[in-house]
């Protein structure tokens, strides 16, 4: 379907130059004053930078990936993996996550690009949930920050079901919703020609006005989400929870809101989790499960990738099912 | 673009002749905002100052990052001279000064490091896994590290327990609270396992301090002798020495 873009003001070179030589002002502006002598600003500035400094060239790698499919890989390849019995191919997406080693912030583009080139939408989705979960990187990581531990093999493997078993009931609950009725349009495409004359560009051409593309689409809503998990990082005392780890749900509900947080790297959040020790196991498990389908950086990300809806399916699907699995695993393993 | 330039330039086509190349605002605007991106990586590479925001499990993106940034800053730059150019719109520079904003933040100010702010927002260190076992905690020279990690097991504090007594020499910096003893501080440094915004707390209490010779944040080096008492870890100093701030300020998990 052709997207129209719509018609909006545009600017000349010289104001786009004034805006870049204002930009270079206010930093040196900024040098000068240096707010960083103020210790909230400080903080707030090495958390956001390090969120950014983190997450952006996973965000380029996923990009990366996601290029390389839109341009590579022939669109039939992925129509015919789309004609897949449903009970079938969400479970294969899922499991597809175990390829994919790098963390949350990658995987959304990729999905994205995924369902452009004719995976089943909620196949796409149950992908991009899973992957920042089961991949080997994270159970990794997960093996050592519990390693010595009794719980060790309860947290590695809860971590891994239960990360599977969210993934695939939000696909299934996107059902058999078509891309448009998902995903949003990107700005940054709708008027991109990527014809000359009635000729499609270069591949070459294409990959690399893709790649940018979607490092300017997708980095955008890091910024923003990084902004808002380093203000509140730099403001709750993880403490206010300490009075609250005994009560079982709000135990686990209060772990998944404070991973929605700090918008932790998968790859990093199982040695913060393993440092609650006033929580139990399903607690933390609910911390490791959430964080990386659900957080401040992934809900802007997500808010520029999927309709408003969606959005709130996947965020309540996730909650719920984690809350439901999380209570389960503690009824079984305590 | 008006129908009438597409039809000339089709009618160039026509005529054999190659159709008008020009450089296409939204896709050089867009390098630009690559390129900052890309300059701001190699500037954390080439200056050391990764180390202000990641771990040493970490640091391999600020390479694979500055390299493919570049790459995709060349490859759209190169890509940029079309026959139909898009013009750029306001929304669209707003959004990239907004994504280069970050950039010059980050490059116009010196850097920085969490401080004694924060030292009771985040929690301790627990990642006995990685870094410590109780074997390393029992034998060999004790970091920071293994204290923390000595403070989250019983394993863990009973090989700390053994090891009261001995001389140990820790650097990190101060840190008060509003109960601290004018004689006493506590010795923080945080540990990172990814990046920053994971940072937990790994503390010892000084005690024997010159009461006003240090003040919050001020990095310094401890020698003294360390005695577990239950989960706290206390350092009777015989030595604080004012030190610069380490080139790597973070521990590594």
């Amino acid at each position: 379907m052709a997207v129209t873009a719509p018609r909006a003001r545009t600017v000349s070179a010289r104001a786009a130059v004034s805006v870049a030589v204002l930009l270079i002002v206010a930093a040196l502006g900024l040098r000068l004053a240096d707010p960083q002598r103020v210790a909230w600003v400080r903080t707030f500035l090495v958390i956001f930078g390090s969120l950014l400094i983190q997450a952006l060239p996973f965000v380029m790698l996923g990009a990366l990936a996601a290029s390389l499919v839109e341009v590579f890989v022939p669109i039939g390849t992925l129509e015919k993996l789309g004609r897949l019995r449903r009970p079938l191919q969400l479970p294969a997406a899922a499991l597809a996550g175990l390829a994919f080693p790098i963390c949350e912030c990658g995987s959304v583009p990729v999905a994205r690009r995924l369902a452009q080139r004719g995976l089943m939408p909620s196949a796409a989705v149950t992908f991009m949930l899973a992957a920042p979960v089961i991949n080997p990187v994270v159970i990794a990581s997960t093996f050592f920050a519990y390693r010595g531990r009794s719980t060790l093999w309860t947290m590695v493997g809860g971590r891994f079901a239960l990360g599977l078993i969210v993934a695939i009931a939000v696909g299934w609950v996107a059902g058999s919703r078509s891309k448009d009725d998902l995903f949003k349009p990107n700005p940054e495409e709708a008027h991109e020609h990527l014809t000359e004359l009635g000729r499609p560009e270069a591949r070459w051409r294409r990959f690399f006005v893709h790649l940018g593309n979607d490092f300017l689409f997708m980095g955008r809503y890091l910024i923003l989400g990084a902004t808002i998990a380093a203000a509140v990082q730099t403001f709750l005392p993880t403490s206010v929870l300490d009075g609250l780890a005994g009560t079982t749900v709000l135990s686990l509900v209060l772990m998944m809101g404070l991973a929605a947080v700090m918008s932790l790297c998968s790859e990093s959040d199982a040695f913060v989790a393993a440092s609650f020790v006033q929580f139990g196991p399903s607690a933390q498990l609910a911390f490791l499960v959430f964080g990386p389908m659900v957080d401040l950086k992934l809900i802007a990300l997500y808010a520029g990738t999927f309709r408003r809806g969606f959005v709130r399916t996947v965020v309540v699907g996730v909650a719920a099912t984690t809350l439901v699995g999380t209570l389960w695993l503690g009824v079984l393993f305590g | 673009m008006s129908d009438a330039t597409i039809q000339r330039g089709a009618e160039r086509v026509r005529d054999g002749r190659p159709p008008p190349v020009r450089w296409s605002p939204a896709r050089v605007s867009g390098a630009l905002v690559l390129g900052a991106w890309a300059a701001l990586f190699w500037f954390l590479l080439l200056t050391g100052r990764d180390a202000f925001y990641l771990s040493t499990r970490t640091e391999w993106v600020i390479p694979v990052a500055a390299t493919i940034l570049t790459a995709a800053t060349i490859g759209r730059l190169a890509s940029a001279r079309v026959t139909r150019p898009e013009p750029i719109r306001r929304r669209e520079l707003a959004i990239m000064a907004a994504m280069v904003a970050p950039v010059l933040v980050i490059a116009a100010l010196p850097p920085a490091t969490l401080g004694a702010f924060s030292a009771d927002k985040r929690s301790g260190f627990a990642g006995t896994g990685v870094a410590t076992s109780a074997i390393e905690i029992g034998s060999g020279e004790l970091t920071l590290v293994d204290v923390a990690a000595g403070q989250t097991s019983p394993e863990g504090e009973r090989a700390l327990a053994k090891r009261a007594g001995e001389t140990v020499d820790f650097v990190g910096f101060v840190t008060r609270y509003d109960d601290t003893p004018a004689d006493e501080f506590l010795l923080t440094r945080y540990v990172v396992t990814c990046c920053v915004a994971d940072a937990t707390v790994a503390q010892v209490r000084v005690v024997n301090a010159t009461p006003g010779a240090f003040a919050d944040n001020d990095w310094v080096e401890v020698v003294g002798a360390i005695y577990p008492v239950g989960r706290e870890v206390i350092v009777d100093a015989t030595s604080i020495e004012p030190v610069p701030r380490p080139d790597r300020p973070y521990l590594s998990a």
